[in-house]
């Protein structure tokens, strides 16, 4: 016996006599993708989200927000006008003097925008028509884990869901064979740095579990124990997923408790899953060009440029929220050479990815977004020589970007100071930029909440106002 | 515990749990106040500074205030009623609640509303800040099934609802959800056998005492307590690495067991330190309160997280003993609840006071903790004193003192001097790059800046690892010269080989001489170790000789290098010395063909791009065309550099000059069995050192002398104190006696003092949520305005009297409970039944649920024998994919960053002795609902997913159980398969199985037994799964097929249930 769980099924079931609430929870327990009720809440722009995490803060000043009049601070402490007492972290904080570093990177302008961009990133570079960055998001934390847990839960603490989780609950899935909140991981480029990262970035918090990150992982199992195990074929497994139906629909009859049925649907989500997570993960069938266009590492996988391929084959089979870690971005010492590092490795199959979903017709209704946790102090953390400097964490604006699904394309947003320490114009915080997300979701931050411990607790918390200079 | 939890969502949004019958009064309580809590109170509530319009309903005194156009609550008359107006408005602009406040009330609340209003608008202040009252066990329909009082006040509920119970379950069912609930452990056949046939009137009841006096109900309790107390055996924050509290742990099992009365076992946790006389165990239960994550960040701040780690505190008390949820009246003042954000700070108050540092815990647990030597440890802790102390004391006598003074002074009379024979360059690095030798040959920065500070012989030049240092045409030899090199070097670590010296015509030939120190590996947190590397080549690799020493020098430590090469083209030729001493040293490459001599420039660091140039320090080089002798090399290395420093070349001696001098004194100059003291005293601080780490610890609370100081913060930010604060309790709950000094004492026997409305309710209610599924307040993390009801009020406030008459005894609680008819209850449910209570509030039958995380694993471990009894100790690390750790750790020498299973019995531990680690828990426990512990958690939520299956189809674990089930089945069961089907589905479920499911495990069966036949080599593969050993004497075939079946039977939902 095969069970196929379709919503017919689960329809035709009705009218043998479960009634309404015991169908609509079966229904909704099975996965099949219910969306909350009242969700959207307005017509969405974005269908699904990739977010690529970049761990650790990359240096917003090495990058994208030029400041040419820092080469005549080269070697200056920072004026204390500008700092104003901003509170820096221990590892600076002891040091007698915070000397400008100017970045040693030739910046040029591109795109018909003219956006500034380093000779880091020459392939993010050619996009830069298809982006919008945003030279001024902002966060008060300034160490790696608050900053991190922040912009992916919207707490520095620990405790809540995290953005995929949220979306996850609020808009359910599109495809029955897949989670709807994917995690994929890649690890440094970059020689010395080594921040570590955690499940509860990807966590639910105090939402039901169902709704956590599931990670798919290069390699024999691309999610935790999905492969059958040595020595059981494929036929096996079928009969013995039938031997289990066949009991449980035994026991299902003599007890009538609705978790029976809905653990036969479960069972036979797994069996899908095991082929379908498999052929996802299966890039053999991808054409040389593809794999030209994302570089070299692109066919190493468990690489960056590895899950940005996954990412685009995730967003074609519809799932919700794909996030993306690369770790490696914390460049407190040896900058220049490892930033450069980090971006040999990540900026080729980044720009590939956007060129890729604007191909196939993709990049309208999928939101990317590419970021740290925070930028890095226009300082020098450690001795600042011409060749060689550090910079330490900075919160108060780095620059991020965000394209597809519901943004303008090709605006850079926001000004900071001329040492790019401070916000000038247009700040916008985490809070703002979560909000801005769900918005593109047709979500409205303030209304999707999930009351735990007696408050309606939202992503956002009480904070967050959608920015919208960058929707199109 | 919420299974359907999407829908419960949008349907009892609206509707109260147990809709009320039209006709029956209102209840305020149940039906009114949740429903202005959770659409009025956030703007007219106890929150002062943001409450709107001067209006307050969560107060008779608000809700029924005059105002001017009238009251706002006028009893009997809704349409006269302010409050029934607005929310009534027809203009929709002038409804409330308003469009920002993101509520709407329905219209059947509204109704609510209007009828309660009409019908007198009774007022009641929120019921769980009331004392709770206790009602005679009200009569019933059906006197005979009432076995206690629980019985009598579930039926009523049930009479007035027009319900029936349900039969008892049989025995077999009754004594597994027994044994599960007890002891979270399977019952054994035996045990099933005995009460199955046991005709005894009391049978039941026995079984409950059996079980409530094993000591697998420790370990249960102690599973739910572990959630409450977010307990993990590792930090939490960032690097995330280990920590011991599982002293901690298992005082908890223990305290169980022996049936530690609630009160105590409250006032134990919170304040155990301070009772008078407080014992180690009174000590130790104080961990409950610092169980919290705990964070040492590079560069974070310690007040921040100081305020953390109290904050934390608070919220843990407050939700584990009182279901409130006071963590949301950090910022501002609770908006749902009575709480002040005041009252939040004196609250944080009791827990400030601790002796803990903001960052802490690198190297394992934090202060303050607890020393928990065993007796060996304790008498060698006390001996190794006592030998430091006297060792000490002989060798720093006034007379050695002395003799010391005497032989410096005559030792500074004659001047340091060594054979400059042969000489050819000599960099002392005492403030330059001079060459000092007379050749002039003097060194230049080329990139970087070297720095020049304290070295072994008065200053030494420093690199770091960015600066590079030219010293000309120095050290220049050739295949066939003898020469010799010296030199102090202090290795700066890195991650990559590390170049120190090179001298070389180019990067492909290398020709010339290299010194570096390659891969390093770690020997503690952030601090590495490598080896010494020598090469001299002329054509690499074809023609040179390498060698590398066999020890590893360690980061941050001074040594003296020299090599000699005597010009014979060997390996042989090529001698390294470690501080003096001959290095035995593994030779790599030893066919040096050609020529040495080259134009390069000596290096300090390297030029090639992308390579790390040197970080660390050298002092006082030394080039010679002649091979140095050992003796020389010895004297270079240990003499000359005491008779320098007393020479005054540095100026006036540094504390470590002293010192080095001083030891220098004692082991070359002074008597011999002063030698041997001093060598003894290096060994036994040694030891000391060593001891210390191995004895266990475990985090506890304390009270610092100068007590720190406790302000609101505003916005609950720890930049922004404002006004200081004393401890204190809320005011809405019983005041801490008259006189009482207010400390976490106070605080603990206030919490148990009957006088709190709230301690027995919420205890007795998670005691209820462990056997029923749910509470009786759902809502068990949260008693307040915004929690749910209660189911039977009166149910739970009777229970909450009997605890405390019971002199909180747990066992006599939870007796009652696994005792009553209630319990007993099968839990069947028809159509009808669903229909009206789906989450069987009204417990017209028994519970049904998943089983939580840990029992899954541990049943499957239990029936087919595997399960290690072992109770408490350190914690296991049973099968893990590879990887799950590692890919998002630190490393760097912390503990905990990448996993090491376990072998052998720690394999089969109950799970909750499995390594927590929070930022990577274990992965089975997770997709099974177990909470990150990162927070208290007061009850799990529980899902059906696919990822649940896969766990359950694929996990090693899961195999293994199955593989040994079977092979208990081929021998224990006999040939036939009906039998051996039986035998595994009686395991797993604890039931007789039915024809109908014994035929599908044939089929089953007997498909695989094809498949493995004519496949021998998969069932090889399949039975390789879990180290425990297969039995050769089976056939593999066989016992492939059979373990397919066990593994389908672990797959049941019955199996993973408690019916």
């Amino acid at each position: 016996m095969t069970l196929e769980p379709t919503r017919r099924h689960f329809f035709g079931r009705a009218a043998t006599g479960i009634g309404v609430t015991a169908l609509a929870s079966l229904f909704e327990r099975a996965g099949l993708g219910a969306m909350l009720p009242g969700l959207p809440h307005f017509p969405p722009r974005a269908k699904r989200v990739i977010y690529l995490h970049q761990s650790g803060g990359p240096s917003q000043l090495d990058m994208f927000d030029y400041k040419p009049g820092l080469r005549k601070f080269q070697g200056v402490d920072l004026p204390g006008s500008v700092r104003m007492g901003q509170r820096i972290t221990g590892m600076t904080s002891g040091q007698s003097t915070l000397p400008v570093a100017s970045p040693i990177f030739e910046f040029k302008q591109h795109g018909q925008n003219g956006a500034w961009a380093s000779e880091l990133v020459p392939h993010m570079a050619k996009i830069v028509d298809d982006l919008t960055i945003i030279k001024t998001v902002n966060t008060d934390a300034i160490n790696h884990d608050p900053a991190i847990t922040f912009i992916q839960t919207g707490s520095q603490q620990p405790g809540r869901p995290s953005m995929g989780s949220w979306v996850s609950y609020g808009l359910g899935s599109e495809n029955e064979n897949m989670p709807s909140f994917v995690v994929l991981l890649s690890q440094a480029h970059a020689i010395n740095t080594d921040q570590p990262l955690f499940s509860r970035l990807w966590s639910s918090g105090f939402l039901p579990s169902k709704y956590q990150g599931v990670r798919f992982r290069s390699g024999a199992d691309p999610v935790l124990y999905l492969s059958d195990p040595p020595g059981i074929s494929r036929s096996t497994r079928r009969q013995m997923l039938d031997g289990i139906a066949a009991l449980d629909k035994m026991r299902s009859e003599e007890f009538g408790d609705p978790e029976i049925e809905t653990r036969i649907g479960q069972y036979e989500m797994a069996y899908r899953m095991q082929s379908s997570v498999p052929d996802l993960m299966d890039l053999s069938k991808e054409p040389d060009s593809v794999f030209e266009m994302y570089g070299p590492e692109s066919r190493k996988p468990g690489t960056y440029a590895a899950n940005c391929l996954l990412a685009r084959r995730l967003a074609e089979r519809n799932v919700r929220f794909v996030q993306l870690y690369h770790r490696g971005w914390d460049q407190h010492n040896d900058l220049p050479r490892d930033l450069a590092l980090q971006c040999r490795g990540t900026d080729q199959p980044t720009a590939a990815l956007i060129t890729d979903l604007k191909q196939r017709g993709l990049l309208d209704d999928t939101l990317v977004i590419w970021g740290g946790e925070f930028g890095r102090t226009v300082y020098c953390q450690g001795k600042l020589s011409q060749e060689n400097y550090g910079r330490d964490h900075h919160g108060r604006c780095f620059t991020m970007w965000v394209a597809g699904g519901g943004m303008k394309r090709g605006q850079v947003i926001g000004e900071t100071d001329e040492f790019g320490y401070n916000i000038v114009s247009d700040p916008v915080s985490v809070y703002d930029l979560q909000a801005t997300i769900m918005h593109c979701l047709g979500v409205d931050h303030t209304r999707l909440t999930y009351k735990f411990q007696g408050r309606h607790f939202r992503l956002t918390d009480v904070h967050g106002e959608v920015f919208k200079k960058i929707l199109a | 515990m919420k299974k359907t939890l999407g829908i419960v969502l949008f349907i009892a949004g609206v509707v109260p749990a147990l809709p009320a019958d039209s006709n029956s009064a209102i209840d305020f309580s149940r039906e009114i106040r949740p429903i202005l809590s959770d659409n009025c109170f956030q703007c007219h509530g106890p929150d002062e500074k943001h409450r709107l319009a001067n209006l307050r309903l969560d107060i008779r005194e608000g809700a029924f205030a005059q105002r001017r156009n009238g009251s706002i609550i006028v009893p009997g008359d809704s349409a006269k009623s302010l409050l029934f107006q607005r929310i009534n408005h027809a203009d929709k602009a002038r409804r409330m609640p308003p469009a920002m406040a993101e509520r709407t009330l329905s219209d059947k609340q509204i109704d609510l509303i209007r009828r309660w209003i009409d019908s007198g608008a009774q007022w009641q202040t929120h019921w769980a800040f009331t004392p709770p009252q206790r009602l005679e066990a009200p009569a019933v329909s059906n006197a005979k099934w009432v076995r206690n009082p629980i019985d009598a006040f579930v039926l009523a509920r049930l009479d007035h609802e027009g319900l029936k119970p349900s039969p008892e379950a049989d025995r077999r069912t009754l004594l597994r959800r027994l044994s599960f609930d007890v002891t979270g452990l399977p019952p054994s056949k035996a045990e099933i056998d005995a009460f199955v046939n046991d005709k005894s009137a009391d049978a039941y009841e026995k079984q409950v005492d059996r079980l409530l006096a094993s000591k697998r109900y420790g370990e249960r309790m102690a599973m739910q307590w572990l959630d409450v107390a977010r307990y993990a055996d590792s930090h939490g924050y960032h690097i995330d690495s280990h920590r011991d509290m599982y002293p901690w742990r298992d005082w908890l099992i223990r305290s169980f067991n022996s049936n530690l009365p609630f009160d105590r076992f409250t006032v134990m946790q919170i304040a155990g330190d301070l009772l008078p006389n407080a014992t180690q165990e009174d000590k130790i239960a104080t961990g409950f309160n610092r169980n919290h994550m705990i964070n040492f960040e590079g560069g974070a701040i310690p007040e921040e997280y100081q305020t953390e780690y109290v904050v934390d505190r608070v919220e843990t008390t407050s939700t584990a003993f009182m279901g409130l949820t006071m963590g949301c009246a950090r910022c501002h003042s609770h908006k749902y609840d009575p709480i002040s954000q005041k009252e939040f700070y004196q609250f944080f108050a009791f827990f400030n006071t601790t002796s803990e540092k903001g960052l802490d815990g690198r190297e394992g647990n934090a202060k303050p903790f607890l020393k928990l030597p065993t007796p060996a440890q304790e008498s060698r802790e006390k001996e190794l004193e006592q030998l430091i102390k006297s060792t000490q004391a002989a060798l720093e006598a006034p007379e050695v003192k002395q003799a010391q003074q005497e032989w410096q002074s005559t030792l500074a009379a004659h001047p340091a001097a060594l054979n400059h024979d042969g000489l050819v360059a000599h960099f002392e690095m005492d403030g330059s790059l001079v060459d000092s030798s007379g050749r002039y040959q003097h060194g230049r920065t080329l990139a970087g800046d070297p720095t020049f500070s304290g070295g072994r012989i008065a200053k030494a030049v420093g690199f770091d690892g960015q600066t590079l240092v030219s010293l000309g045409n120095t050290g220049s030899f050739d295949r066939g010269d003898a020469a010799s090199m010296a030199v102090w070097v202090n290795y700066g670590g890195a991650k990559q080989p590390m170049p120190v010296f090179e001298k070389i015509a180019d990067a492909k030939s290398r020709r010339g001489f290299e010194v570096w120190f390659d891969e390093p590996v770690l020997v503690a947190i952030q601090r590495r170790a490598a080896h010494v590397m020598v090469r001299l080549s002329s054509d690499y690799p074809a023609s040179a000789i390498e060698i590398r020493s066999t020890h590893r020098l360690t980061q941050g430590e001074w040594n003296h290098l020299t090599f000699t090469y005597d010009g014979s083209g060997k390996a042989a030729g090529l001698l390294l010395f470690v501080n003096g001493k001959p290095e035995v040293v593994d030779v790599l490459h030893d066919a040096l063909g050609g020529p040495l001599a080259n134009q390069g420039e000596l290096l300090i660091g390297a030029k090639e791009p992308d390579a790390k140039t040197f970080s660390g320090s050298i002092d006082d080089l030394r080039f010679y065309s002649r091979v140095l002798p050992a003796s020389e090399v010895d004297y270079t290395a240990v003499h000359y550099p005491m008779r320098a420093i007393l020479s005054g070349i540095g100026g006036k001696l540094t504390t470590n000059e002293e010192a080095r001098l001083r030891d220098y004194y004692l082991r070359y100059v002074a008597s011999p069995d002063l030698h041997t003291k001093q060598a003894n005293l290096a060994d036994y601080r040694k030891q000391s050192g060593k001891l210390q780490k191995e004895i266990l610890t475990t985090m506890v609370m304390d009270e610092e002398e100068k007590p720190r100081e406790t302000f609101v913060l505003g916005r609950g930010d720890y930049r922004n104190p404002t006004d200081k604060v004393t401890p204190g309790v809320p005011a809405v709950l019983s005041p801490l006696p008259a006189g009482v000094k207010p400390d976490r004492l106070a605080l603990a026997r206030w919490l148990v003092d009957p006088a709190n409305p709230l301690t027995a309710r919420v205890t007795v209610n998670r005691y209820w949520q462990m056997y029923f599924g749910l509470g009786l307040v759902k809502s068990a993390e949260n008693f307040g305005s915004q929690g749910e009801p209660p189911s039977n009020p009166e149910l739970l406030d009777w229970l909450a009297t009997e605890f405390v008459q019971l002199k909180w005894d747990v066992k006599a609680m939870q007796r009652m409970m696994l005792t009553s008819a209630a319990y007993r209850q099968s839990s069947r449910v028809t159509p009808e039944l669903l229909e009206k209570d789906p989450e069987n509030r009204l417990l017209a039958r028994g519970p049904r649920f998943r089983l939580p995380a840990e029992m899954i694993r541990d049943n499957a471990l239990a029936v087919s024998g595997l399960l290690n009894p072992a109770v408490g100790g350190t914690s296991v690390f049973p099968y893990q994919p590879a990887g799950i750790w590692e890919e998002l750790a630190f490393g760097d020498g912390f503990s905990m960053q990448s996993y090491v299973q376990s072998h052998g019995p720690d394999l089969y531990r109950r799970s909750m002795y499995t390594f927590w680690k929070r930022t990577a828990p274990p992965a089975q426990m997770l997709v099974f609902d177990a909470p990150d512990r990162e927070k208290c958690t007061a009850r799990r939520l529980v899902t059906n997913t696919p990822l649940q299956a896969l766990v359950l189809l694929n996990d090693p674990t899961y195999l293994e159980s199955a593989r040994v089930l079977a092979a208990r089945a081929i021998e224990e069961a006999g040939k036939d398969p009906a039998r051996r089907a039986a035998f595994i589905f009686e395991a797993a479920t604890e039931r007789r199985p039915e024809k109908r499911e014994i035929a599908v495990l044939i089929k089953l069966a007997r498909q695989q037994m094809a498949v493995y036949t004519k496949d021998s080599g998969a069932a090889h593969e399949l039975l390789k799964v879990g180290e425990a050993p297969v039995d050769e004497k089976l056939n593999p075939s066989e016992l492939a097929a059979w373990t397919t079946v066990a593994s389908a039977v672990l797959n049941l939902d019955e199996t993973i249930t408690k019916e």
